[in-house]
């Protein structure tokens, strides 16, 4: 059984339907990974499992049971985290308090030891516990932002572009940590990204979606080796006739 | 008896296109003769701009060493610099080669080798590259014209120009030469030859159909003869111009007719550029009519249930008003007043949508067409009328005409033409439309054309009144194991009368039973698995839902019950690929090539027989 499922998910904004009919599936400890140009419906994607939107259409299973139309806070109790596009950490709250939120929804007498071990994965954060998120780097805050994901001890954690806005050696460094923390901690990833090479080296499984619907799906290895992903998602192409790339092409996603 | 392949067709006055063109360009003049839709807007081109442009595009490849005689390809969607081109080729002696756009590289190797061109037009980049690709192995190819820069800014060979580029030098060489122009339309005789055009090789590769001056002057004259048209007509071009179909509709006859043609911006938008063109005359192939009666079909069921009901009883008032048309009969009162209601309420928006409101009529060929289509198309208020012709011919061989027509016939023998049965009820046809030849290749032609009778290859009959019924390819009629003839074309055309059907090939030649492969409409079929809350990540996962296959098999069996038991279909496959036109099994008009479909799904059919 699969640790998440979408069937045929629909979800507008407004008249206009974003996610036009979307399956997938997201197995225990996998890294699952969508890609997709602007405006393809990854993000809203992440929003609808997390409940963020609601779904018009289809329906969302986490560990067997379904949970669409459940309120937000609900599904995050049930263990997914969601980490958002842009962060959004609480720019006035301080580090340390920015991670004892993520853990709002527990009642266990362990926060005081998880966020220890948040500072252990980001030693750049440990140092800086008082000081108020809004004064962090981009990077900080991006670790900040899966800390305080983390603090609710997810199973599943929604990933929405992580690398967005960080520097090559910074997006390597948070993929190091994605990485260790399904490793070690065993946290399910469903990774969006729209830095393709990043999330296929990291991933194991993953989907391409264009204009709301997913057009391709394959283990990440052979996506990498797909024409079409080589060629719109790695920048990878053989010089052409003229010594340059065609600026145009026609894409057949198989 | 006279030889009519010899007997010149002369249209106001002019046996050649060249003449013609240069009276209709004098006479014309600021009268618009093409728009062209650019970034969604309608740019006009007057006969004087079209005369210009074609001039200093000939008179451009005369001063680059054009000769009589000599072959230029094009590779373009419709667009207008196709059409000033090929006029300006035609003019100054050339001969023009269509390349359909979706051609591959090597299909482009072939063709332009095959027919020994010595310049070729390409529409961008896209098509320029497919021929910098191969040039190394085309010894007659000397110079490329590009119409579209986009992207190109940086290139810099010397085979190549761009099409302003190649004006500015018509331009100077008509300053220098001021009488060459003139010169070369008169050197224009009627047994020259103009165009070449390659039909797709079912078997063997394509063959260049050699259509002379002559050939085409009787077609422009036939489709004024047949259809009536004005100088105040509106065409819709979208038609590839590769094809006889389109190079005839939308180059050649308005030369004769003065109408006017609007250009699509691109294959995508044809469906929006027609509703604003709204055409008066409008000629298409069967796949383009089911397309729209499908959309209907979906927008119905997206409807509410009054509209639903509001359409079906216009479509039952409709068909009777229809019925009683077709047999030329006089609308009784009630019916014509129950029909102006249907009209007004129901069928005035649906035309309106599809762009057809303005039609006088609707004319389909170059594929067999469901019946019941046409049915459809009459009950909305416009009349269908199907023709038959080839390439062989220039384009028609027979049409049925608004005051003299037969459903489910192709028409009688147009004006001129000669239709006959021979050996094993092949039609055969003679007229002053049938090409010379096949461009290097004698023994296919032999074989074609036989003491100038074109043998079609097309298995038919005649009715009593002389109106021609055709059954189907000759070499496509399946015979079963049981001996059973079954032609194919009957039972495809009803599959893809389902709006969940693009196309289907029976299967079952000396088999004992018939299967079919089919292919499913995309946007159709995943709209139904939204519909129906069906799984699926992409195209091949969604052919493989159960669903998916159940929604096909009832389409199949629905088709399944109007044949007898042995026509019947017994199982089925569905191609699981996306296809596109650049694959080997589509022609450019997305139809299965029946043998290329055949070869690479052997598999797949074998399945279908294995043990059930």
């Amino acid at each position: 059984m699969p640790l998440l499922e979408l069937r045929n998910i629909e979800t507008y904004y407004g008249p206009i339907m974003a996610i036009r009919g979307v399956s997938l599936k997201v197995d225990q400890s996998d890294i699952v990974t969508i890609l997709g140009a602007n405006g393809a419906g990854k993000t809203t994607v992440l929003k609808t499992i997390s409940a963020a939107m609601e779904a018009q259409k289809g329906s969302v299973t986490f560990e067997g049971s379904e949970i669409t139309g459940l309120d937000p806070d609900h599904v995050a109790r049930l263990g997914i985290g969601h980490v958002p596009e842009g962060r959004e950490v609480f720019p006035f709250l301080t580090v340390d308090e920015n991670l004892r939120m993520g853990a709002y929804s527990r009642t266990d007498g362990d926060v005081g030891a998880d966020v220890e071990m948040v500072y252990d994965y980001f030693p750049a954060l440990a140092d800086q516990r008082k000081l108020a998120a809004g004064f962090l780097s981009g990077g900080q805050q991006q670790m900040l932002a899966i800390g305080r994901a983390l603090m609710l001890r997810p199973r599943l954690m929604l990933l929405d572009e992580p690398s967005l806005g960080l520097s090559p050696i910074l997006t390597h460094e948070i993929a190091e940590i994605v990485k260790r923390l399904n490793e070690e901690q065993d946290v399910t990833m469903l990774l969006v990204e729209q830095n393709a090479k990043m999330a296929l080296d990291l991933g194991n499984y993953g989907y391409v979606m264009e204009n709301g619907r997913i057009v391709m799906e394959d283990t990440c290895e052979r996506l990498k080796n797909a024409t079409d992903i080589k060629e719109f998602y790695l920048g990878m192409k053989d010089q052409g006739v003229r010594g340059r790339r065609r600026w145009k092409q026609r894409k057949t996603w198989r | 008896m006279s030889n009519p392949q010899t007997s010149a067709t002369a249209i106001d006055g002019c046996d050649t296109l060249p003449a013609l063109f240069r009276k209709r360009v004098a006479d014309l003049g600021s009268k618009v003769a093409i728009r062209e839709k650019d970034f969604g807007i309608w740019n006009e081109y007057s006969w004087t701009d079209y005369g210009e442009q074609a001039r200093f595009a000939g008179l451009g490849l005369k001063s680059l060493g054009l000769e009589r005689g000599d072959i230029c390809s094009v590779a373009s969607e419709v667009n207008k610099e196709w059409i000033f081109a090929d006029l300006g080729v035609i003019c100054v002696g050339g001969i023009t080669n269509g390349v359909y756009p979706t051609d591959a590289p090597n299909q482009v190797e072939y063709l332009i080798n095959d027919s020994g061109s010595r310049f070729y037009f390409a529409e961008d980049e896209e098509q320029l590259d497919k021929v910098l690709e191969v040039r190394e192995r085309t010894p007659t190819l000397e110079k490329i014209i590009i119409f579209d820069m986009e992207g190109l800014r940086a290139l810099d060979d010397p085979m190549c120009l761009s099409f302003d580029g190649l004006l500015d030098l018509g331009r100077a060489y008509a300053e220098t030469h001021p009488e060459i122009w003139d010169n070369e339309i008169d050197k224009a005789r009627a047994d020259d030859l103009m165009i070449l055009t390659y039909t797709s090789g079912t078997t063997g590769p394509p063959k260049g159909a050699m259509i002379t001056q002559a050939n085409m002057l009787f077609m422009m004259a036939t489709v004024q003869r047949c259809y009536g048209v004005y100088p105040t007509d509106e065409q819709l071009g979208f038609l590839p111009l590769a094809h006889v179909a389109g190079r005839m509709f939308y180059t050649f006859a308005p030369i004769e007719s003065g109408c006017v043609v609007n250009l699509v911006e691109s294959p995508e938008t044809i469906s929006h550029d027609q509703q604003e063109v709204s055409p008066t005359i409008h000629f298409a192939v069967p796949r383009v009519w089911e397309k729209q009666f499908s959309t209907v079909q979906i927008k119905l069921k997206e409807g509410t249930a009054l509209g639903r009901a509001a359409y079906r009883l216009a479509l039952a008032i409709g068909e009777r008003r229809a019925a009683v048309l077709k047999e030329r009969r006089p609308v009784p009162l009630y019916l014509a007043g129950a029909f102006v209601v249907a009209e007004a309420l129901v069928f005035k928006n649906i035309r309106r949508l599809l762009g057809i409101d303005k039609c006088r009529w609707l004319s389909t060929a170059a594929a067999p067409i469901a019946p019941d289509l046409i049915d459809w198309y009459w009950a909305l208020g416009k009349p269908m009328y199907e023709l038959y012709g080839q390439t062989e011919c220039t384009g028609i061989a027979t049409a049925n005409l608004r005051d003299d027509f037969r459903i489910g016939s192709v028409g009688k023998s147009a004006e001129g033409v000669e239709v006959a049965l021979a050996e094993q009820d092949e039609i055969v046809i003679r007229s002053p439309g049938v090409i010379q030849g096949y461009w290097n290749k004698p023994e296919k032609t032999a074989d074609t054309i036989r003491q100038g009778w074109l043998h079609t290859g097309d298995v038919g009959r005649i009715d009593d009144d002389g109106f021609v019924y055709l059954i189907d390819r000759m070499k496509d009629i399946i015979i079963t194991a049981g001996g059973k003839n079954i032609t194919p074309s009957e039972i495809e055309n009803q599959l893809k009368f389902s709006p969940y059907i693009t196309d289907a090939v029976v299967v079952g030649d000396r088999r004992p039973y018939l299967t079919c492969l089919v292919m499913i409409d995309d946007e159709n079929v995943m709209k139904f698995a939204q519909d129906n809350d069906v799984p699926f990540t992409n195209y091949t996962s969604l052919c493989h839902t159960k669903e998916v296959e159940d929604l096909i098999w009832g389409e199949i069996e629905t088709v399944n019950a109007r044949f007898a038991r042995v026509e019947t279909i017994k199982r089925f496959s569905l191609i699981d690929q996306l296809l596109d036109p650049e694959d080997d099994e589509l022609t450019p008009t997305q139809k299965l090539k029946r043998k290329v479909v055949n070869e690479k799904y052997a598999d797949l059919i074998e399945a279908m027989y294995r043990a059930s």
